[in-house]
């Protein structure tokens, strides 16, 4: 090999490298340094509001536990918006494996290719390292809620493990000011979207039944949605009317619909 | 080439970066008592032989390089000191201090590398420009905050997670052009090398294995530098 052979591959390769450069171009996995769409959800849940204002028939799909899965998720949200028939998607958290910054924008931006509105929720690996950091910038609050329809979507944070106290995991206070949305907008009926749910290993037992007893005060409680065990699964925990389902991790390749009318809802988990 | 065998070179690799600098140091051992000692030992205690003897191992001790480094998943920049060795000085050894912007977390985050560099050859293009077509390695970086942790805490069961969040093993190849400055136009050094390096860590690997979503600009970091060949 020539000098000029040697001289002329390390020009090429560093064009290459510098075109292409800015997505290399990293301080740290963990350094919470976002480019592209910020503050999603609240900027989804706009777009459900006046998209849903006055139906009282709609659908929507449940993802979840996607993490270190993109090629399913792409899947997904391919099969999602073959359909055509659906007007949100909710996710149920653990978009990332290990909190690291990269892995929320891989995530984001196939979530982005739904052609229909979507919130996240956040789960238990996402609070990792720096990750709530990140989530909070890419999606916003960890506690969120909306109207879709005639119905109030409630959407907590029920990682206790990861917070160590350091913040309220579950919120009651934000549940009490929803129950005051309610009244105040004459809703009648509602449904919760959390990424563990109770007397999961993440949950905060110890408030475990006070949490069902919270739920019981919501009027039209419809049902309750959630991830984390990768497993398909519909429970009634407390043996008290109250059913969770739970949408399985992304590559057993199953994504929950659920179609709300007037009468009630109809479920059913659809294989892609 | 089988994973076993890649695993036993990155062991053999890890290994010799510890080993490094202690075998330099063994190397220059045996050439320890001089003539000058000798013609001198009348007038010196044993203390004093003793003291100097203390100061040449200490003083194979001091950096032979700065090194400064820009990204890479170590730090937005790096500084750090090096300690080169072997017949062609080909293995490298550094101590770097990153500093990771704050962006959108509470603070600014520090963290530390121990990276092991391996230089083949070097070819010289003129009197004072040579060129390293191969430089490659590994490092540990470890990033300082509480948020991060080497095992998991007692209040996850225990393997929950199975990773550490704080320790990051990566691995990298690279380039680099070397210039020699004369000694009457020696300032800081005297000879400064620029590089670049291609690198990926053990968290991107296991994303990449598993998905034809991520492509090499999803899981390779590009770094620069610059190292100033002091000793």
């Amino acid at each position: 090999m020539t000098i000029k052979t040697v001289t002329d591959t390390l020009l090429i390769l560093v064009i290459i490298c510098l075109t292409t450069a800015c997505d290399m171009l990293e301080s740290h996995p963990y350094d919470t340094r976002v480019t592209g769409e910020t503050n999603i959800n609240e900027k989804n849940i706009q777009r459900i509001e006046s998209l849903l204002k006055g139906r009282k028939s709609f659908r929507f799909a449940v993802i979840s536990d996607t993490q270190r899965w993109y090629d399913s998720t792409l899947d997904a949200v391919r099969s999602i918006r073959a359909r055509q028939d659906i007007d949100f998607v909710l996710h149920g958290g653990d978009q990332s494996d290990f909190g690291v910054t990269k892995e929320f924008l891989w995530m984001r931006d196939i979530l982005n290719q739904l052609d229909v509105p979507y919130v996240c929720a956040i789960g238990n690996h996402d609070c990792l390292g720096t990750g709530r950091d990140v989530f909070r910038t890419v999606y916003g609050d960890t506690n969120f809620a909306f109207t879709a329809g005639d119905m109030r979507f409630i959407c907590l944070n029920t990682n206790a493990l990861e917070y160590d106290y350091s913040e309220p995991v579950p919120d009651f206070d934000f549940m009490t000011a929803q129950l005051d949305k309610m009244r105040q907008d004459s809703l009648t009926r509602c449904a919760f979207l959390m990424h563990a749910a109770p007397q999961s290993d993440v949950f905060n037992n110890n408030v475990a039944g006070v949490f069902q007893h919270y739920l019981h005060m919501f009027p039209g409680l419809q049902f309750c949605m959630h991830g984390h065990t990768h497993a398909l699964t519909v429970t009634d925990i407390y043996n008290d009317g109250i059913l969770y389902y739970q949408c399985p991790n992304i590559d057993k390749r199953i994504y929950l619909v659920f179609t709300i009318n007037e009468e009630g809802y109809d479920y059913e988990a659809v294989e892609f | 080439m089988t994973m076993k065998q890649w695993n036993f070179k990155l062991l053999t690799l890890f290994l010799l970066m510890l080993a490094g600098p202690l075998a330099a140091q063994q190397a220059e051992a045996p050439s320890e008592p001089t003539e000058a000692d000798t013609l001198q030992t009348p007038f010196m205690y044993r203390y004093d032989r003793r003291l100097e003897r203390y100061r040449r191992n200490f003083n194979s001790l001091i950096p032979q390089t700065h090194v400064m480094q820009l990204y890479g998943d170590m730090g937005l920049v790096s500084i750090g000191v090096g300690w080169d060795y072997g017949k062609r000085e080909q293995w490298e050894t550094n101590l770097l201090l990153g500093f990771i912007p704050k962006y959108n977390s509470d603070k600014m985050r520090l963290s530390f590398t121990l990276k092991q560099n391996y230089t083949p050859w070097s070819f010289s293009v003129s009197d004072a420009v040579s060129i390293e077509p191969l430089m490659t390695g590994m490092y540990l970086n470890t990033v300082f905050g509480h948020q991060f942790w080497t095992h998991e805490p007692d209040r996850y069961p225990k393997g929950y997670y199975g990773f550490s969040t704080r320790v990051r093993i990566h691995l990298f190849v690279g380039q680099s052009v070397t210039l020699a400055i004369p000694p009457e136009k020696r300032f800081i050094a005297k000879a400064v090398s620029a590089f670049y390096e291609l690198s990926t860590c053990d968290l991107y690997v296991v994303s990449a294995f598993t998905n034809r979503y991520l492509k090499p600009r999803d899981y390779l970091r590009l770094s620069f530098g610059l190292r100033f060949k002091i000793l």
